[in-house]
């Protein structure tokens, strides 16, 4: 039976969630943390795994940096181990239109101070060893890396419960109870929880979450894949861009890879979006087998499906609300894994404070204020046959 | 892309009759069996327990199609009759659209020989996809030389490829006792019959037969430990078992053996069924999580009849074929009148000489005889056994949600941590366990492990096993090369949308 109050209630225990009442809790806050279902249960649990300094997306620059910095010791912080690795991030161009992509997310790093080095083929193969001969060259960021996803939402979940915040699984938010312009009150499938201050950071549900509230929330979910392969010989401690795939090899040597067509999809608020996974794996086994030939006979042994979410212009919400005054709105589009110590900070700073030491500029809610219930249908990211 | 009126998974006992049938009728059946298996995957322990006790003609792939094919006689009776038989085949997937996915154009398997893979579209499916062997661990059971009873029976019977000289069979029933006279009638001394039972369970003629023969069964005994150099089983340590099955000591029995067959029992293979989006049910006469079935063979998927030992597993099975083969020749029947190729009145009476119910050797309790043998090994050996021998996590580990061992993680924190502790949170999810500590992550894709894991799991947590989640199955169903998986015939399509990422300006997400 959950509590009946707490300072800060946060809804969803995805990475995002977790990472905020973490923060919250270290800084003295009375934390509850609702999920529809497990710790991680869903995306933040199986992903890529990739921590970026995001120079593609350079609005998320001062977040990701931020982030690179708090991953270095997060497993110190936590006190639980999430197998981050830290030895670099390597974009390898397969066309002449990647690298030309490389050469300007090179100037980008450079205006923002951000190592990054241009390689060449010769020492891509020297990085990555069994990688196809066909690179025309890439681009190195030595503070990139990858960790375990499910080892590291269980890490902040514990670190959470070793500070006194509570966490309630398998409790579903079915209302929010609003008096004025506050929310006062979580109800959930255990009872209500008063609260001062409630997070929605309910990944591909954050949009559902926010109209209990009344405010309407651009996002789009979709549906995503990776396959991981049997550990391999020999190893690469870096993570891995190129060829339509983003991955990385594990500390235990397993291929996990992804990408390719997503799927615009629908969900609702109380269950779980189901898992399907479809042929696109074969897709993504090719492009894998193309960009590292080395590992061809690698065996597939699993894959993941899951559900994501995505705001119009593919950046994250991160906003406290003018309305309701004590709601905030954290969703990542789908990039919240490797910026989620950032997150936690960003979110916990705005709750204690109204505003964040780290620079969030462009990621408020009101970019959005023209878009209407419509904007998915607008746009076409709706669900649409699409053959393979 | 290809595609089938009817496609049955699995030339079985249960899956050739049903094709037979079928095509009898007047359907356009397409058979295709996995076996023989490549040695690579058979390395490993796919689709079996295999315990790398087969000798080298698994290599010599033409061979192992053309003893495949005589050993089921079967094959050549459903050739006859107009099916088109496709073994050496796997179906590593099954794939249909659903809340969250709406891609594809029709239901459709995905299936691979050594070389490639590609994918074919049904109108109708019979998964007759057989059962696999339980594993349940001792100490050395990670060495070569532990091997499962379909293992075995794989190896004598289709491959003629067995390499045990010596073997201790782990459990009676008519499991044990059949694999122990199989075993016999090739050559292979059979140096000890074992079960945690006080009597020998099985049937009556046979474990006479086999004590004719000299053959020792042990019965209120346990395995303590399988040892030898070089990872390879040469001897095994018996020890009796008191009331508590605990072990009773100075009662060990050193018994010299290259082979230890696990026979304690057979795991319906439903991971097709379970990507499908069959309705499953804890059944636990049956194996655990079976297909639900009405008496046709239909599952709650319309297009997805189930047969034979995947539609549910017992004892009885083993000796009375006659089971498996009613239940294909009814799933077979229920396709072809769904099809049309017969109307209502004509499968009514071809179904009438079937004994729907034809289960004469009354189910026993399954899991009861697994439980008291998870505890008797879990007594004996200790929890420092692997329960996942791929990824070498213990029972500790698993009990103590240990991160993986090569991350070297020591922290006061981290030790306050336990299944005991995650318990309260939540009830305990087999999913989130396998990724917290790695059992069921392996090469052999948690076949090995998935069913004492859950055993385990509920044993320690006080939950109910039948409550607990199902650990969930995922393609690809068999461990393929990405070479293999590699998709040869991408769309256009495919090509384009590719490029359109969760980015205006870069292809990937990273």
């Amino acid at each position: 039976m959950p509590a009946e109050s707490a300072d800060v209630v946060v809804i969803g225990a995805g990475v995002s969630g977790l990472s905020s009442a973490y923060f919250l809790a270290r800084a003295g806050r009375d934390v509850v943390v609702v999920d529809k279902g497990i710790v991680g249960g869903e995306a933040s649990g199986r992903n890529g795994g990739m921590v970026s300094e995001r120079v593609d997306e350079p609005l998320l620059i001062p977040m990701a940096v931020e982030a690179t910095e708090l991953w270095a010791t997060l497993d110190e912080e936590l006190g639980h181990p999430t197998e981050f690795v830290q030895e670099g991030r390597l974009q390898v161009a397969v066309t002449e239109k990647d690298m030309g992509d490389l050469l300007a997310e090179r100037d980008v790093a450079m205006r923002h101070g951000i190592d990054a080095a241009l390689v060449e083929p010769s020492e891509i193969r020297d990085m990555i060893p069994g990688i196809t001969e066909r690179t025309l060259g890439g681009l190195f960021f030595p503070n990139g890396g990858h960790a375990n996803t499910q080892l590291t939402v269980q890490a902040y979940a514990w670190a959470l419960q070793d500070l006194g915040g509570r966490l309630y699984q398998n409790t579903t938010v079915t209302g929010l109870r609003i008096v004025d312009d506050r929310v006062t009150s979580v109800e959930t499938t255990a009872g209500a929880i008063a609260a001062d201050v409630v997070v929605g950071a309910a990944g591909p549900q954050t949009g559902l979450l926010a109209e209990l509230a009344g405010v309407h929330v651009p996002v789009a979910p979709a549906r995503v894949e990776i396959l991981a392969t049997a550990p391999v010989e020999p190893r690469f401690p870096i993570a891995l861009v190129g060829n339509g795939l983003y991955g990385h090899q594990a500390v235990r040597g397993n291929l996990i890879f992804g990408g390719g067509a997503h799927e615009w999809t629908d969900v609702d608020l109380t269950t779980s979006p189901g898992k399907p996974n479809t042929p696109l794996i074969r897709n993504i086994a090719r492009r894998l087998a193309e960009l590292l030939p080395g590992a061809a006979d690698a065996p597939v042994i699993r894959s993941w499906a899951g559900v994501v979410e995505q705001a119009p212009d593919y950046r994250p919400i991160i906003d406290i609300l003018d309305y309701p005054s004590n709601y905030v709105v954290v969703t990542a589009s789908a990039h919240g894994f490797g910026i989620s110590p950032a997150t936690g900070k960003v979110v916990s700073e705005l709750v204690l404070h109204g505003e964040s030491s780290i620079d969030i500029r462009g990621l408020g809610l009101n970019r959005f204020a023209d878009y209407g219930p419509d904007w998915r249908e607008k746009r076409g990211w709706i669900p649409s046959p699409l053959r393979y | 892309m290809e595609s089938r009126p009817l496609v049955v998974v699995g030339a079985g006992v249960s899956g050739t009759a049903a094709a037979i049938e079928a095509a009898r009728a007047g359907v356009q059946v397409t058979l295709i069996d996995e076996n023989p298996v490549p040695a690579s995957m058979a390395a490993l322990n796919v689709p079996q327990f295999f315990g790398q006790r087969f000798n080298a003609v698994l290599h010599d792939s033409a061979l192992m199609l053309r003893r495949v094919a005589a050993a089921n006689e079967a094959l050549a009776e459903a050739e006859e009759a107009g099916v088109d038989v496709q073994i050496g085949t796997c179906v590593w997937g099954a794939f249909r659209n659903s809340d969250t996915s709406r891609i594809l154009d029709g239901p459709q398997l995905g299936l691979a020989d050594r070389d490639q893979s590609w994918l074919m579209k049904y109108d109708r499916l019979i998964v007759a996809a057989g059962a696999r062997d339980l594993g349940v661990a001792f100490a050395g059971w990670n060495s070569a030389g532990a091997m499962g009873a379909n293992g075995a029976h794989a190896l004598m019977h289709h491959y003629q490829a067995l390499t045990s000289r010596r073997m201790v069979v782990v459990g009676t029933g008519n499991l044990g006792l059949n694999t122990a006279r199989m075993a016999l009638g090739r050559g292979i001394e059979i140096a000890a019959v074992v079960d945690v039972a006080d009597s020998v369970r099985g049937d009556r003629a046979l474990s006479a037969a086999l004590q004719n023969r000299g053959v020792k069964l042990y019965t209120s005994h346990t395995v303590r430990e399988a040892v030898g150099r070089d990872g390879e089983i040469e001897t095994v340590v018996l020890v009796e078992i008191d009331d508590c099955r605990e072990p009773v000591s100075g009662t060990e029995k050193v018994i010299t053996a290259d082979t230890v067959c696990l026979a304690i029992g057979l795991v319906p293979n439903v991971e097709l069924l379970s990507l499908l989006g069959c309705d499953l049910a804890f059944e636990p006469e049956l194996g655990g999580h079976v297909p639900v079935h009405d008496d046709c063979m239909r599952t709650s998927v319309k297009d997805v009849l189930v047969a034979g030992d995947a539609a549910g597993f017992h004892d009885g099975m083993v000796l009375d074929t006659e089971i498996a083969r009613n239940q294909g020749r009814l799933a077979g029947i229920a396709a072809a009148e769904s099809l049309g190729a017969i109307d209502t009145a004509e499968a009514t009476a071809r179904r009438s000489d079937l004994q729907v119910t034809a289960i004469d050797s009354g189910p026993t309790d399954a899991y009861l005889n697994w439980i008291r043998w998870l505890r008797a090994l879990l007594n004996a050996g200790g929890s420092e056994v692997p329960v996942c021998p791929c990824e070498e996590v213990t029972r500790a580990d698993l009990i103590g949600l240990r991160p993986p061992r090569f991350l070297k993680w020591e922290s006061e924190r981290r030790d306050g941590r336990s299944l005991g502790t995650l318990a309260p949170d939540a009830p305990v999810n087999p999913d989130q366990v396998k990724r917290l500590t790695r059992a069921g992550m392996g090469h052999c894709q948690g076949r090995l492990c998935r069913e004492q894991v859950a055993l385990l799991l509920a044993e320690a947590s006080g939950s109910d096993i039948a409550e607990m989640p199902l650990m969930s199955y995922r393609p690809p169903a068999r461990p393929l090369p990405l070479r293999v998986l590699w998709s040869h015939e991408e769309s256009d399509q495919v090509r384009r949308e590719w490029a359109k990422w969760f980015s205006p300006t870069s292809p990937v997400m990273g």
